[in-house]
């Protein structure tokens, strides 16, 4: 047994078997902390000067190495030098060792603290997060006061790096080509360490806290993308049975990739459309090197947010046009804002809600703003004329709702016909089906629509009563409860009677233990995450429609979530046992294994 | 824009002073990289300047100092420069929030 698991959030895929290497910038804790006579504070500062412009220098010399691809990277690094170039730091501790006659070391730390404080007040949350740059950057010139003269050890071997957080100089400084994996104590699921990962094909893990208690520099560790979880120190038989995983993810890793542009289509020849969901517009180029067939859901909210003003109607068109006309001629669905629950814009805060999952959300958020919506609408409408544009509506509970985003969906049109801006007037315009509500009227709601595409993740959450995050009921998170199986199928039957297509969002598409029922469904298409397209769409293409159509039956005639799940479990590992270790699933671990 | 033209002509005096009224136009507002090039820009001249948004009044030569302002975009910004090179300096920095810190095409 390894001595310790340590558990993270898996932020790029793969496994990786190596050495921890820490990157030792947590020098604060050993800080030297002196007081100088008085007749040597002239060489304390000379010393802190000293200090700056090495940092300077070093950093520059970083600054030459970032490859012309990281652009962005060195922006960073430039906005980094300036910090150091900043007369207000260097003033601020040069005071310290006047007035209170302690070594830079100290005189430095104190004056980062008091702008911690200054920033820590400031409301606006990117500008705040500032601070660990101005942290990163003082920790370069204390590494110099302090001597370390090669602060990075060169790295031996296969190395895992350790670190508290990872900054863009770190990543250059570091010879990141010698590297099997990062992980670090900070940072979330949208961090810049996992982009980078993801971009050099390694695992990573972010927010692993304990990796500061549980590993010592040079312990051997297997890092578990697969699983988000470190093993310390492992046994024999651990490592033997991850170096046969490695191998075979990578394996499967590039069988999958080769056959990413091949159609969606099962193998006795019923095809079916996959999409991408992202919210960045750089993110295209992901979803097509991953096979994405098109964008099924394009989160709008992104613009939006961390944000004092509204964003106008030109930079929504230019945003929107540049979507439409990359991913043409495949398609993209646009969602129209989805803000209120967990997402608010700082132009309005969060609002007095006591449960703002069932508050003013979404559509009902946008029917209320009139003149948010229409600026959005009017910014879908002209890009449109741009590439293969589709509109939906989000949270959609009423007919009531939907006859007056139709409305002022209509409105925008004639203003711009007014106005003689172009647009597309044969725009599908859908709707997304996420409450249980909108999962009886279906039949309704098709007639008034071009498309529904379900979105299971509320779905799953408003139908069965519970809030995934909540770890007190997470349990009851069932993407294959009865009730949501026979809901997901009824939409679907719907839609089809009406002769519209249906479409599903949500994590249940990315699950390969869930996509054969959706397949006896008989669905139009799936939309899910980039980088989960590839292993789906292998897995579709050696299904049978038969056997599918065959486990929905047998699906719908079991009683409970637990018997469901294991004919599932059963029916599909039986099938893909060696690919199906590679999938996270939202089943029961313990019912897929057992 | 505002300019107090009445001195800004008057060349070598060190106690001139000149006044520019600037909007920040750039979708982001005065963060990181904007903020370092307004920084980087101020240090090119030997005038000293300095930004007041509302009533705070921060050192333009400072990256650190003009992240403080956590100047949205729309915000207003009296820029204030006192020096041989100040009138220059001022132009310089317009130009730059004009040109929204090449933050869009």
């Amino acid at each position: 047994m390894a001595r310790e698991v340590v558990s993270g959030i898996s932020v790029s895929t793969g496994i990786a078997i190596g050495k921890a290497y820490f990157l030792n910038r947590s020098i604060s804790s050993n800080l030297p902390r002196q007081t100088v006579p008085v007749h040597m504070n002239a060489g304390e500062k000379e010393r802190l000067q000293y200090g700056f412009e090495e940092a300077v220098s070093e950093l520059s010399a970083i600054r030459e190495k970032v490859p012309a691809e990281l652009k962005e990277h060195k922006l960073i690094i430039d906005s980094h030098l300036m910090m150091l170039k900043d007369p207000k730091l260097l003033k601020a501790s040069t005071k310290y060792i006047d007035d209170l006659c302690i070594n830079a070391e100290w005189a430095l730390d104190k004056a980062v603290n008091d702008l911690e404080k200054t920033f820590g007040a400031l409301e606006d949350k990117y500008i705040r997060e500032r601070m660990q740059d101005v942290c990163q950057v003082a920790q370069r010139v204390q590494a110099k006061l302090i001597g370390g003269e090669e602060h990075l050890r060169p790295i031996e071997g296969r190395a895992v790096l350790m670190a508290h957080d990872l900054s863009p100089a770190d990543t250059i400084e570091l010879e990141v080509n010698k590297l099997m994996a990062f992980v670090t104590t900070l940072g979330g699921k949208t961090s810049h360490t996992g982009i980078l990962a993801r971009t050099l094909n390694i695992p990573a893990l972010v927010g692993a806290e304990k990796i500061e208690s549980s590993v010592v520099d040079g312990d051997l560790v297997i890092v578990d993308g697969l699983a988000g979880k470190i093993l310390v120190d492992p046994d024999e038989e651990e490592l033997e049975h991850y170096y046969t995983l490695q191998t075979q993810f990578e394996d499967y890793q590039s069988t999958i990739i080769k056959s990413c542009q091949l159609p969606a289509e099962t193998e006795d020849g019923y095809r079916v459309q996959v999409l991408a969901n992202i919210e960045l517009v750089e993110e295209i180029s992901a979803v097509i090197d991953n096979g994405g067939e098109g964008v099924g859901l394009f989160r709008t909210e992104y613009a939006y947010l961390n944000r004092q003003e509204l964003p106008g109607e030109e930079e929504l068109v230019e945003k929107y046009s540049e979507l439409a006309e990359i991913m043409s001629p495949r398609k993209v669905v646009l969602r129209t804002l989805d803000l209120g629950a967990d997402k608010f814009m700082s132009y309005f805060g969060s609002l007095d809600e006591a449960n703002p999952a069932m508050g003013l959300r979404a559509i009902r958020f946008c029917l209320k703003h009139e003149d948010i919506f229409n600026t959005q609408l009017r910014a879908i409408l002209r890009a449109s004329v741009h590439g293969n544009i589709s509109i939906m509506f989000p949270m959609i509970c009423g007919l009531k709702e939907v006859h007056q985003a139709k409305a002022a969906l209509a409105k925008a049109q004639v203003e711009l016909t007014a106005e003689g801006i172009p647009f597309d007037e044969d725009m599908q315009v859908g709707v997304m089906i996420e409450l249980p509500a909108a999962v009886m009227i279906a039949e309704l709601l098709a007639q008034e629509v071009d498309f529904f595409s379900i979105g299971t993740n509320d779905l799953i959450q408003y139908s069965l009563g519970i809030d995934r995050t909540n770890p007190h009921v997470s349990y009851l998170y069932q993407p294959l409860h009865p009730a949501i199986v026979r809901s997901i199928k009824y939409v679907v039957d719907a839609g089809h009677r009406a002769g519209i297509g249906v479409s599903l969002c949500g994590e249940v598409a990315s699950d390969p233990y869930c996509v054969p029922i959706l397949m006896g469904m008989q669905i139009d298409s799936l939309s899910l995450t980039p980088q989960a397209i590839p292993g789906i769409k292998r897995i579709l293409r050696q299904l049978g429609m038969q056997e599918c159509k065959q486990l929905l039956k047998e699906v719908l005639q079991c009683r409970t979530v637990a018997k469901i799940n294991r004919l599932v479990t059963d029916n599909i590992y039986k099938k893909y046992p060696e690919e199906l270790i590679f999938f996270a699933s939202l089943l029961d671990n313990e019912e897929i294994t057992g | 824009m505002t300019q107090n033209s009445a001195l800004c002509e008057s060349s070598n005096e060190p106690s001139s002073v000149v006044v520019k009224t600037v909007i920040v136009v750039n979708q982001l507002g005065l963060h990181a990289r904007p903020a370092a090039q307004l920084a980087q820009v101020s240090q090119n001249f030997k005038a000293e300047i300095t930004i007041i948004c509302d009533s705070q009044e921060v050192d333009a030569k400072s990256i650190l100092d003009i992240l403080t302002l956590a100047a949205a975009q729309g915000s207003s910004l009296e820029l204030k420069a006192e020096g041989v090179d100040g009138a220059e300096a001022l132009d310089c920095i317009e130009e730059l929030f004009k040109s929204k810190f090449g933050e869009e095409k």
